[in-house]
């Protein structure tokens, strides 16, 4: 399903370019008063725009002006024109601040499941947040009416059809129609005049063709004739391959996300399934439209309020997640078992969710028993016990040669070691999926900074690491 | 377009005119106060042409004034967008030039006229083609296409063109010749 959804999405990607770069490439998001200089001209924006929402699907408006690095006022004014001409849909829901959803979450993982426990607590603000998708089968009409409109202006004045004729005063710049005017006829001389202020209507020439001569000059209107013929022919030939694309296009089935909510809904289910397959990012990220939002605990909690059939929470919980930057939890709030991120624990991102994560998956389990997660589990279980097995031996070893400190720096490198094994045992699609959250789509590099934190040294990390280790639990928890 | 169909009206009318020729007498008030007048959404009432039914008379409170629910048969007349109509050129100015078909009366603003026709000021002005073969002034009968009505509580206007083909003048004024 995913590659077929990418099939039928190409095309229309493709008209979205052409429709971009053919009618909006000189719109800039100045407003006319304001002064328009060489540094601060910024037509074709538009054009970037449309461009990055077509490798998106929904997508949190703060996140893609991060990715395009605009300010998010232009990105707005931007959007909201592009709304307007019905070419996006957007979205503004009302959210928790992050913190506060990531702590709800928390909360719900460990069971309290009382939503009503966050009324009184007074940092949790609702801002409202805005998302946007585009509207492919919107635009495919829209490009349409347009061309239409354009080619039916066109012809009507080449032609002069039966357009009902407009008068203007050029005292108080009243408008006026032929219907009105026939009223307005003065019985002393014969022009019409204004209502208000009794000046002479002038007739509104005609709107294509330049207004230069008046209509008693032959030469004039025949170079009207061809001026609007050159414009009719130039106009076929450059939107050719918009056309095209249009024949192209009119036969295949518009790809449809829904709503947000109802996309959240779908790609958290999507995506909570094909993880634990070890997904590999690019799948993912075409067939459930990931780039968008990055939510990386929505997958785990949707699954397990999913499953066990809490459907209504569940999705409270989701909206409330969103992504909320974690607040720091106190060491006396961990509890076993606890889906904690990183800057929960005080710590770097990747390890501590990756910790997170795979606590969430144990805590789940905990809670269901579904056959994927625990065949799963078995096998990471399985090379846990054995790879701490081996590790307890090596350890020993080196406890006899040296000191507590080296101790504590084979700790951490063996935290370091930990890591990318424990990442290819099944996690690294978990990995994957926040590192695509985190980045919104290909255009940036997911942060190599792995390799980096692998040798930091969190006292909290070292001394759980050194505890458990002892344990001989089936815990997932990072020794 | 012309439709004949059935209209209803109240007719009051007042006690002096009961007696024997009450019925006459509604039917005189009927046309009188219907034909030539025109209703915005059927058109002008060009001619009564038989009464289909008056129903019982109510008398009024307060007033000795009879009502008599009157239902009759009618010509009606309503131009459309669309409707082709032959005219009489009733005024020739700047802006184009005003045509009666009946009792509507229609603009035509120069723009709608052909390119090849340029107003002749004058004491008649009229419009004409260069070598003077073809000559709209008063009085002459133009055959147009009504392009757009505007349709009043009890007034309608219309525009119209003689641009397409087959549009223009039937036949010249009588005058001259």
């Amino acid at each position: 399903m995913g590659s077929h959804e990418a099939l039928s999405v190409e095309p229309f990607k493709r008209l979205v370019k052409l429709a971009a770069r053919a009618f909006y490439d000189d719109i800039t998001t100045k407003g006319d008063k304001q002064p328009k200089t060489g540094r601060s001209d910024n037509r074709g924006i538009a054009v970037v725009v449309l461009d990055a929402l077509t490798r998106r699907q929904w997508v949190r408006e703060e996140d893609l002006a991060k990715d395009l690095k605009l300010h998010s006022k232009q990105l707005r004014r931007t959007l909201r024109f592009f709304e307007e001409e019905k070419l996006v849909t957007r979205d503004h829901r009302k959210e928790t601040a992050k913190g506060a959803k990531i702590y709800s979450a928390a909360v719900a993982a460990t069971g309290d499941g009382q939503p009503g426990g966050r009324e009184g607590d007074e940092k949790l603000k609702m801002h409202t947040h805005s998302y946007c998708c585009l509207d492919y089968a919107q635009i495919y009409d829209v490009v349409r009416y347009r061309l239409h409109r354009m080619k039916k202006m066109l012809k009507d004045e080449l032609e002069s059809k039966n357009t009902v004729q407009e008068y203007i005063c050029p005292n108080c710049s009243k408008r006026y129609t032929a219907l009105d005017a026939l009223r307005l006829i003065s019985p002393h001389d014969e022009y019409f005049h204004c209502e208000s202020c009794d000046g002479i209507l002038v007739a509104e020439a005609d709107k294509l063709a330049a207004q230069e001569l008046g209509d008693g000059d032959d030469s004039a209107r025949k170079r009207r004739q061809e001026k609007l013929k050159d414009m009719l022919q130039n106009m076929e030939e450059q939107l050719k391959p918009l056309i095209d694309q249009l024949g192209r296009v009119k036969d295949l089935t518009v790809p449809e996300f829904g709503s947000l909510q109802a996309w959240e809904l779908q790609n958290a289910a999507g995506r909570a399934a094909n993880g634990d397959h070890g997904n590999d990012p690019s799948k993912s990220s075409q067939g459930l439209g990931f780039g968008g939002t990055p939510m990386p605990y929505v997958g785990e909690t949707k699954v397990e309020v999913a499953l066990s059939g809490i459907d209504g929470k569940g999705e409270n919980i989701k909206s409330e997640n969103g992504n909320a930057p974690s607040k720091v939890l106190p060491p006396w709030m961990i509890r076993q078992g606890m889906e904690l991120s990183d800057e929960q624990r005080g710590e770097t991102k990747q390890e501590a969710k990756m910790a997170g994560s795979s606590i969430a998956l144990e805590s789940s389990d905990d809670k269901n028993t579904t056959d994927e997660k625990d065949d799963v589990k078995n096998i990471q279980d399985e090379y846990v016990k054995a790879y701490y097995a081996a590790l307890l031996e090596r350890q020993r070893e080196q406890e006899a040669h040296d000191d507590s400190q080296q101790q504590m720096s084979n700790a951490s490198t063996s935290n370091g070691v930990a890591m990318p094994t424990e990442r290819q045992v099944g996690m690294k699609s978990k990995l994957a999926d926040e590192y695509e959250g985190d980045d919104v789509e290909w255009d940036e590099e997911p942060p190599a900074g792995n390799t980096a934190k692998n040798f930091k040294v969190h006292d909290l990390n070292v001394e759980a690491e050194a505890s458990d280790e002892e344990e001989d639990d089936i815990d997932w928890e990072e020794g | 377009m012309f439709f004949h169909m059935i209209l209803e009206r109240n007719m009051h009318l007042h006690p002096r005119h009961f007696g024997r020729d009450l019925r006459d007498k509604l039917i005189t008030k009927l046309m009188k106060d219907v034909e030539g007048t025109c209703n915005g959404r059927h058109g002008f009432i060009v001619a009564i042409t038989g009464i289909e039914s008056v129903d019982k008379g109510l008398v009024l409170d307060g007033s000795g004034y009879a009502t008599f629910p009157v239902k009759y048969q009618c010509v009606v007349f309503r131009p459309f967008k669309g409707e082709i109509v032959e005219a009489v050129v009733s005024m020739v100015n700047k802006m184009g030039f005003f045509a009666e078909a009946g009792p509507v009366q229609i603009f035509i603003s120069n723009h709608l006229i052909p390119d090849d026709m340029e107003l002749q000021l004058g004491d008649m002005p009229n419009y004409s083609t260069s070598d003077g073969s073809v000559k709209i002034q008063k009085d002459c009968e133009v055959r147009l296409k009504i392009i757009g009505t505007r349709v009043d509580a009890t007034e309608i206007f219309c525009i119209g063109t003689i641009k397409d083909d087959f549009l223009g003048v039937i036949s010249d004024s009588g005058q001259t010749s």
